[in-house]
């Protein structure tokens, strides 16, 4: 213990080290714990500045008890209280067009039209039947005595009541409140501004609604349906195929010519390999752009994944390397067996290099799956998008309010290459020494 | 002869594919954009000779002018920070305690995010009013306020009028006069136990980490003011005003937000130059040890010359990415405010694209060539005394 001690340093420093690379671990884990964070909270809460510390994480809700039941909602507006102007549930007793309404909704309207301001209302011709309750305020009046609720419009509808909400009966304000739906985390919410007009569900003082934090994973399902997630996911695993196949068999063969084969001007073409990879994109990018546009290929996959199957100087540098270090007699003794070239790079060389070449297909992939510009270029129709395009034209097209599905389709991206580093981690980190190495 | 030449054919056939690609990618576009580079080339006519019309505008294009700028200013800041940022994680990940494993995973999962996810996810963080980092800023310089409010008149009302409390600089200074004199002022009994002397001396250390916020946080507010409130609630990717806000050709609010977030992707960095400090022979250190080294002199003397090829190569490579940043500033800002992060790559696919002048695009992309050769050829340059190849 002691000689391990010795080794390993004083307690203190250890302790510090931990302490340091402890904090540093939890700065570089928050964006992440935070994209998870957001992309389950309920939007209304990812456009408020957090109260409290377990805010910033977790999206408070609301839940309340009417009529002995619990319900989650939404916290509408507050009433400052007025003893004079009590709000009274109702039942009409004839039927009328919801667009009539002012406060639109009561307890029944709300769950059934479920929509979110007046046109939509008036589009549906939505019709408030006598068996629904509705909510009247100083908008939709209602005279308790004549039993006659006057409608926004001016209309005036036999009504009876069902119950009496007075502002200030236990001196706590009142909240405007509806009842929590999956829908609400879809963006539909976003565009409307006249908060006054909509989704009042009942009345409740502050007293019966308790605070809570909410969970929505429903966040998630929509957010893949707006940005069309299986459609992305079978283009980009189509070009993930394409390149990760094309650059390793392209890759590995002139690794191997390089490698192993003597022919004029090897040394010369090795150099101008490794020459090339100083060449930034932005040079290459137009003329080549121009070419695919002259053989009618922009507007397709081909540009993205054609260019693969040609090899990348990268791999075959790196590929050459590897070879290189491969024990010489085995070739030696192939060849005198009478092995073809083909035949050794098969059954010699291609099974001592499994982790290379595992580590050419792994960067490929990830090279693809990330690969923004490319797609940026050459795709223009939204049922070609890759996810990494898909997402930035969700984000593009919304400006940027609906940051809970934002955040739950940017973490569905993500997942697959966590997985996959954690799958393929001892491939992952060979490849990073390898690549070190290159120094 | 037949014999060797099959053999040339087979070498040739193997990398067959390869030559095409050095041709038709590479070759051809690398010559190709030479040529556009002296034409006009409005979208499908063929080009035209000019000369040397499109590099005579680009000397005259402020726009062009302030994107190499910005390319430049970010480079000159983003580099070098993550070199020391990396190295130094670096050399913690190396550190020989348990769990390291789990620490560098941690460290470098940022690198494996989606670019466009990363964009996206920091353009949230940075969201003045709701952001993450805002939100955590806020809590943190309210802290700080609150300490230096202790000992500084800040003048909330009025930034940059304040007073100093001269009892308060004596018992700032306090701790540093403890830490420095820690070595000699040590009474015998507390020598004798080495836990009580690291407990006392990591209670100066915090006491100086306090002492020093305090006190820059001071200077802050009776200095630059407008920083100082600024540091409450950045713009951020919205704020094209340079920070520090007297020094017009510091980077912008803006450009340190996308340098801060590429500081998030420095473990990947790290875990190259890990790779190469666990190449460092334990005999040099152990040698350094019987010398009699101490720390910073190892440090200096044996582990930075070790791994300075590796140093040099992921500058050189960092000089061609930034040449090449391109995904974020187009998601995150579209090159605003003010062209403050149009970094030339953005200006060359605006040029291209957008305004489909290929020729122009050409010019500029090869002008970024030629700066890209140049730098790199610095970069050999000034580091040929310093690098040390083992073996050479």
């Amino acid at each position: 213990m002691a000689a391990s001690d010795e080794k390993r340093g004083p307690w203190y420093l250890r302790a510090c080290v931990h302490a340091i690379l402890a904090t540093g671990a939890l700065f570089f884990l928050m964006p992440l714990v935070w994209m998870m964070a957001t992309s389950l909270k309920p939007l209304s809460e990812t456009m408020k500045y957090p109260e409290s510390a377990s805010d910033v994480f977790f999206g408070v809700g609301h839940r309340a008890t009417v009529d002995g039941r619990r319900h989650e909602v939404i916290l509408e507006r507050e009433i400052k209280p007025a003893p004079d102007k009590p709000f009274y549930v109702v039942r009409p007793r004839e039927a009328f067009s919801a667009g009539e309404l002012w406060l639109t909704f009561g307890p029944e309207t709300w769950t059934k039209f479920a929509v979110f301001n007046l046109q939509e209302l008036g589009q549906m011709n939505a019709q408030v039947t006598p068996e629904m309750k509705v909510l009247a305020d100083e908008k939709n009046r209602f005279d308790p005595g004549a039993g006659v609720l006057t409608l926004h419009s001016g209309r005036k509808v036999p009504a009876e009541l069902v119950r009496r909400i007075d502002p200030s009966a236990d001196g706590s304000p009142l909240w405007v409140v509806r009842e929590w739906r999956p829908a609400d985390t879809d963006m539909r919410e976003v565009g409307s501004t006249d908060r006054e007009v909509t989704r009042a569900w009942d009345v409740l003082p502050a007293s019966r609604i308790t605070k809570t934090s909410r969970v929505i994973p429903e966040n998630y399902p929509i957010a893949l349906r707006r940005v069309g997630f299986l459609r992305s996911l079978i283009n980009t695993l189509f070009l993930c195929v394409m390149t990760v196949a094309g650059a390793v068999i392209s890759s590995v063969l002139v690794g191997y010519g390089f490698a192993f084969l003597e022919f004029k001007g090897r040394g010369l073409l090795f150099a101008i390999t490794v020459a090339t990879m100083m060449i930034p994109f932005a040079i290459t990018m137009i003329p080549v752009y121009l070419l695919y546009r002259d053989l009618g290929w922009v507007g397709t996959f081909k540009p993205l994944w054609v260019t693969s199957w040609f090899g990348s100087a990268f791999f075959i540098f790196l590929l050459r390397q590897f070879f290189l270090g491969l024990p010489k007699d085995l070739l030696d003794a192939a060849r005198i067996d009478g092995c073809t070239e083909l035949e050794i790079l098969w059954h010699v060389v291609v099974p001592l290099s499994r982790p290379a070449i595992a580590m050419v297909a792994l960067f490929t992939f990830l090279g693809t799956w990330k690969d923004f510009m490319g797609p940026l270029i050459y795709l223009n129709h939204p049922t070609q998008f890759t996810l990494s395009l898909s997402l930035q034209a969700f984000y593009a097209e919304h400006g940027g309010t609906p940051w809970h599905l934002l955040m739950a389709a940017s973490t569905v991206f993500s997942l697959p290459l966590i997985i996959l580093f954690f799958a393929t981690m001892k491939t992952f980190i060979r490849g990073i020494a390898m690549t070190g190495i290159k120094g | 002869m037949a014999a060797s030449l099959r053999r040339h054919l087979t070498g040739y056939g193997f990398i067959l594919p390869w030559l095409i690609a050095l041709v038709l990618f590479i070759g051809y576009p690398f010559i190709a954009g030479f040529y556009f580079s002296f034409c006009d080339f409005p979208p499908l006519k063929s080009p035209a000779f000019i000369g040397l019309d499109n590099y005579a505008e680009l000397l005259e294009d402020a726009k062009f002018q302030r994107s190499l700028g910005v390319t430049f200013i970010y480079a000159a800041v983003a580099i070098p920070l993550g070199v020391v940022l990396a190295i130094t994680l670096a050399m913690f990940l190396n550190a020989r305690i348990r769990g390291q494993s789990f620490y560098r995973v941690i460290y470098y999962i940022p690198h494996l995010i989606p670019t466009v996810v990363v964009a996206i996810l920091w353009l949230w963080i940075f969201n003045p009013k709701f952001g993450l980092l805002n939100i955590v800023l806020a809590g943190l310089m309210n802290l700080a306020d609150a300490w230096t409010g202790l000992f500084f008149g800040l003048g909330a009302e009025t930034p940059g009028q304040g007073f100093v409390r001269p009892e308060a600089v004596a018992l700032l200074a306090a701790p540093a006069l403890a830490a420095v004199s820690m070595g000699r002022l040590v009474p015998q009994w507390v020598r004798r136990r080495p836990e009580l002397k690291t407990f006392l001396a990591s209670v100066a250390a915090a006491g100086c980490v306090a002492a020093l916020v305090a006190i820059l946080n001071a200077a802050l507010h009776f200095g630059l003011p407008v920083d100082a409130k600024n540091l409450h609630s950045p713009g951020w990717l919205a704020d094209g005003n340079p920070l520090p806000s007297f020094a017009s050709f510091a980077p912008s609010w803006a450009l340190w937000a996308l340098i801060v977030m590429s500081m998030w992707g420095v473990g990947q960095m790290a875990v190259i130059y890990l790779a190469k400090l666990q190449d460092v022979p334990v005999e040099l250190y152990e040698a350094a040890d019987i010398d009699g080294a101490n720390w910073a002199q190892k440090t200096w003397q044996i582990t930075v010359p070790m791994i300075s090829p590796v140093i040099l190569f992921n500058v050189v490579m960092a000089i061609i990415g930034t040449f090449q940043i391109f995904a974020e500033p187009y998601i995150m800002t579209g090159g605003g405010p003010e062209d403050k992060t149009r970094f030339v790559a953005v200006f060359v696919y605006d040029q291209a694209f957008q305004y489909q002048r290929v020729g122009y695009a050409s010019a500029v992309a090869w002008v970024l060539f030629l700066m890209i050769v140049a730098l790199t050829v610095l970069a050999f340059r000034v580091s040929q005394k310093r690098v040390y190849y083992a073996g050479r």
